[in-house]
């Protein structure tokens, strides 16, 4: 069957589940969980974080089993056991972190995919069919070039070529927008409409409710595992609805006061950081940041931001320019000077650079206090004071989904966070570093992090606020910079930023 | 076709099943190794009698057992420590080879009252031990070079280095044998009265005690948690990521230098070639049976001395070759480290939907 004969609508749907059962170790994942799909249809597939949208997906390409519940593909009731027959059924997924090689070529890759498939082909061949299938769906892609050398936008393209050269006429993208520019997210949903368009069925998992509304022609809605809208029409419906069916309640914004700073907290002056590989990441950064204030700091991913975050932890050093921590000089401070002088990071990457999985809640929140002599002498830990340390902060933060033995590694995302803003954003906090702090999280999650942000800086500390989300710097921030190629805009009040401008400083074009 | 079952990551483990995981690999693994034995022709009865009665339960067995046990305990602690914090510390013979080499040196040369002459050879060992680990140690933190290459060639460096001297100036002069000259009556353990038994076990039981401690009370344990864990976060949270990663490593190769020394004054009473033995791969498996535990490792050693006071008697009464005991060992490992995946992982049999 090819595409073009699945135009005809009224025929069976591409993909049904019904009633949809999937525990994780005796943690419900999904319940009574449905999904009905129609070919030339973008259907997205909304919630908030572990809602279930990606479990429910994972379970239609077969990568989970269900614990109960059928799966539909095409009308037909055959039980899909593993991805590979999921695939040859019809249905491939594009996962949020590609399953690509990055070592070898997109051609390579493909003739793997196909050959593992049953189908092998010839590099040669392979390469042709990327080429074709570009031209057909009207984007560059090189063939011979190596994955690992390819931006994400450029992986993405590769792997949806990788799954439609296999033969899906279900397409199923995770989030695939999560790691876009804006640019890259229009072209992306482009393709997924023209797709459709072409008869094959698409599932859209989002967050983005504005993708809902400029792309697609359904939208289902799930909430902690249930199925709360389905398979309702996009035309001619309120966006606001879908978000209170999503997330139960709209959160109101505050927007930032206007504030009267106080002392220099965080000073850098042409500051240049390097990658590993020798390549500049951050050049010449230049910006002052005073108590009572939240800088934020805008732009696209990849702009040296992480890079700009090691440097101010004290992880990686700076070849050129100085920093100073309230007041005092820290260019080439290590980790505890800096935490003496108030340093509180809050990184992008949580379980990589900030929390231990593998410990105890009650140790990861005195991972900072312990060399401070907090919790006793060097020779004799005093894990009681741990313990009550913990359970107060449990209770302030309202850290759930564990106690203090219980490993931080089984958390959700939301209780992490809170675990770490239990740990960074003490009393002693005076310069708080964060780096999107409320990515992948739920709306209240994020709220959650927001609110204590704000307080903290009530409290007279300063904040350094690097996001990826435009909408999280705007709700946040006094003054606004702009981070493009590892350079800064010169900020400006929140007042005075308008989206277009700040679009057109991460373009690059101001 | 047989449907392949699916395995379904647990998120908790709890207690009881690691150890029913832990126990059943162990069975199968002395079962699997008995087999073999019978197989070789030692009748099963005897087996029996060799490796329970004669081995633990014996006044002249126990004592056996316990003397082998000693310097397997202080391997054991070595690599468990090193192993804590991320280390593969391959090279624990290279250790424990300099450590034996170090107390020889003092022995030969004279060094220091007779009085000091022992204490001052146990602390040399666990110093030349530390040295031997250091300068692997400090290519992987400086430049990250593969300690398990470096731990490893170094450990080939010191015995041959050991040939170097046994066959060269360290000769005993009135035998003509490769071996040092035997110690003097100071320069040796004492005996404690029991079969070879001698002061040594004071020593492990000292040094675990002490270890136990300091990982459980101080900040060291803590650190050495954190750091083994995620370095990364470690290190941005302010711990001493470096001091912990050094100071676990250096006392990793401290130990197995003792237990060249201990080995060297406690039973053989001279610098042989024949001392280094197995030790680098039976501190492995200890470590790794005792999942790195102090204290377990006390045990593991222990059983593992009977594994080798019963592969003496083997070799000696049925002809078995002595590699036997390596491979009861490796076999052991092998089925203990393959039954944790039923404690990892819950299996199911696919429901045909």
């Amino acid at each position: 069957m090819t595409p073009s004969d699945t135009s005809g609508r009224g025929r069976a749907p591409a993909l049904l589940m019904r009633d949809i059962d999937k525990a994780f170790d005796g943690h419900p994942a999904l319940t009574g969980a449905g999904f009905r799909l129609e070919y030339g249809h973008v259907h997205a597939l909304v919630g908030e974080n572990g809602a279930g949208k990606s479990t429910i997906m994972n379970v239609a390409t077969a990568v989970y089993a269900a614990d109960a519940g059928e799966v539909i593909v095409d009308g037909y009731g055959t039980a899909l056991r593993t991805p590979a027959e999921a695939l040859s059924a019809g249905l491939g997924m594009v996962h949020q972190h590609f399953r690509l090689v990055g070592r070898f070529t997109v051609a390579e890759n493909v003739a793997l995919a196909l050959g593992g498939a049953g189908q092998p082909c010839s590099l040669s061949e392979a390469a042709r069919r990327v080429r074709e299938k570009a031209a057909e769906l009207d984007f560059r892609l090189d063939p011979h070039a190596r994955v690992e050398r390819l931006s994400i936008a450029e992986q993405q393209r590769a792997e949806v070529l990788r799954v439609l050269l296999l033969g899906a006429r279900i397409l199923i993208l995770d989030e695939p927008t999560a790691v876009l520019t804006a640019a890259e997210a229009r072209a992306l949903l482009a393709l997924v409409r023209r797709l459709a368009d072409e008869g094959r069925a698409v599932a859209l998992v989002t967050h983005k409710l504005h993708e809902v509304a400029g792309y697609c022609d359904r939208v289902t809605i799930m909430r902690q595992g249930r199925t709360v809208l389905a398979a309702a029409e996009v035309a001619g419906a309120d966006l606001n609805d879908f978000a209170r069916l999503a997330v139960g309640e709209l959160p109101d914004t505050p927007r930032p006061a206007p504030v009267t700073p106080g002392a220099p907290l965080l000073e850098i002056e042409n500051l240049s950081v390097r990658r590993g590989d020798g390549s500049a990441a951050v050049e010449g950064l230049s910006l002052s940041l005073r108590a009572g204030e939240i800088l934020g700091i805008a732009g696209v991913g990849g702009n040296g931001q992480p890079e700009l975050v090691d440097c101010l932890s004290g992880l990686s050093p700076a070849v050129a320019g100085t920093v100073r921590l309230a007041g005092q000089e820290a260019t080439r401070a290590p980790v505890r000077r800096r935490r003496r002088a108030g340093l509180a990071v809050i990184p992008a990457d949580r379980s990589d650079s900030a929390l231990i999985g593998g410990l105890p809640l009650a140790q990861n929140l005195a991972l900072t206090g312990v060399w401070r002599g907090a919790f006793g002498p060097f020779w004799w830990l005093n894990k009681a004071r741990m313990r009550r340390a913990a359970e107060t902060a449990i209770t302030e933060r309202d850290i759930r989904g564990g106690g203090v033995a219980t490993p931080a590694g089984l958390l959700s995302g939301g209780n992490a966070q809170k675990l770490l803003l239990a740990r960074e954003l003490g009393p002693g906090a005076r310069v708080i570093v964060a780096h999107s702090p409320s990515r992948g999280l739920d709306l209240r999650a994020t709220r959650a992090v927001h609110d204590a942000l704000r307080q903290a800086v009530r409290e007279g500390a300063a904040c350094l606020l690097i996001s990826e989300d435009l909408e999280e710097i705007m709700t946040l921030s006094n003054r606004i910079a702009v981070m493009n190629h590892g350079r800064l805009s010169a900020p400006m009040p929140v007042a005075e930023a308008s989206a277009q401008a700040l679009g057109a400083l991460m373009a690059g074009h101001a | 076709m047989p449907e392949a079952p699916l395995l379904i990551r647990r998120q908790r483990v709890p207690g009881w099943l690691s150890a029913l995981c832990y126990a059943g690999g162990l069975i199968l693994g002395l079962a699997i190794a008995a087999g073999l034995l019978m197989a070789l022709g030692v009748p099963g009865p005897s087996l029996w009698d060799e490796f329970i009665v004669e081995t633990f339960l014996t006044s002249d067995g126990l004592s056996q057992t316990l003397t082998a046990m000693i310097p397997l305990a202080l391997v054991g602690l070595g690599s468990a420590l090193a192993m804590r914090v991320g280390f593969w510390n391959i090279g624990i013979s290279g250790q424990l080879w300099m450590g034996a080499v170090a107390a020889t040196w003092v022995s030969l040369h004279g060094i220091g009252p007779g009085a000091l002459r022992l204490p001052l050879m146990l602390v040399l060992s666990c110093l030349a031990g530390a040295a031997w680990v250091g300068l692997p140690l400090l290519l992987r933190l400086k430049w990250n070079v593969s300690e398990v290459i470096t731990t490893l060639m170094l450990g080939s460096i010191a015995f041959l280095w050991v040939q170097h001297l046994l066959f060269g100036a360290w000769r005993d002069t009135t035998t003509g044998f490769a071996n040092s000259r035997s110690f003097a009556p100071e320069e040796r353990l004492p005996l404690l009265g029991w079969g070879h038994l001698h002061a040594g076990i004071w020593i492990v039981l000292g040094v675990t005690l002490l270890g136990v401690l300091v990982m459980a009370t101080s900040r060291v344990g803590f650190y050495a948690r954190a750091v083994g864990l995620n370095p990364r976060a470690a290190r941005a949270a302010g711990l001493p990521v470096l001091g912990t990663i050094a100071g676990l490593v250096l006392a990793s190769g401290a130990l197995c230098g003792l237990a060249g020394a201990v080995i060297v004054t406690g039973t053989e009473y001279r610098l042989s070639q024949t001392i280094g033995g197995d030790y680098l791969f039976s501190g492995i498996v200890i470590a790794f049976l005792a999942r790195s535990q102090l204290l377990a490792v006390l045990v593991v050693a222990f059983v593992l001395g009977g594994f080798y006071t019963t592969g003496n008697v083997l070799k000696m009464f049925y002809g078995v070759s002595e590699a036997v005991v390596l491979l009861t060992q490796g076999i052991v490992l092998l089925t203990v480290l393959s039954a944790q995946l039923f404690s990892t992982y819950r299996i199911e049999r696919r429901g045909n939907a």
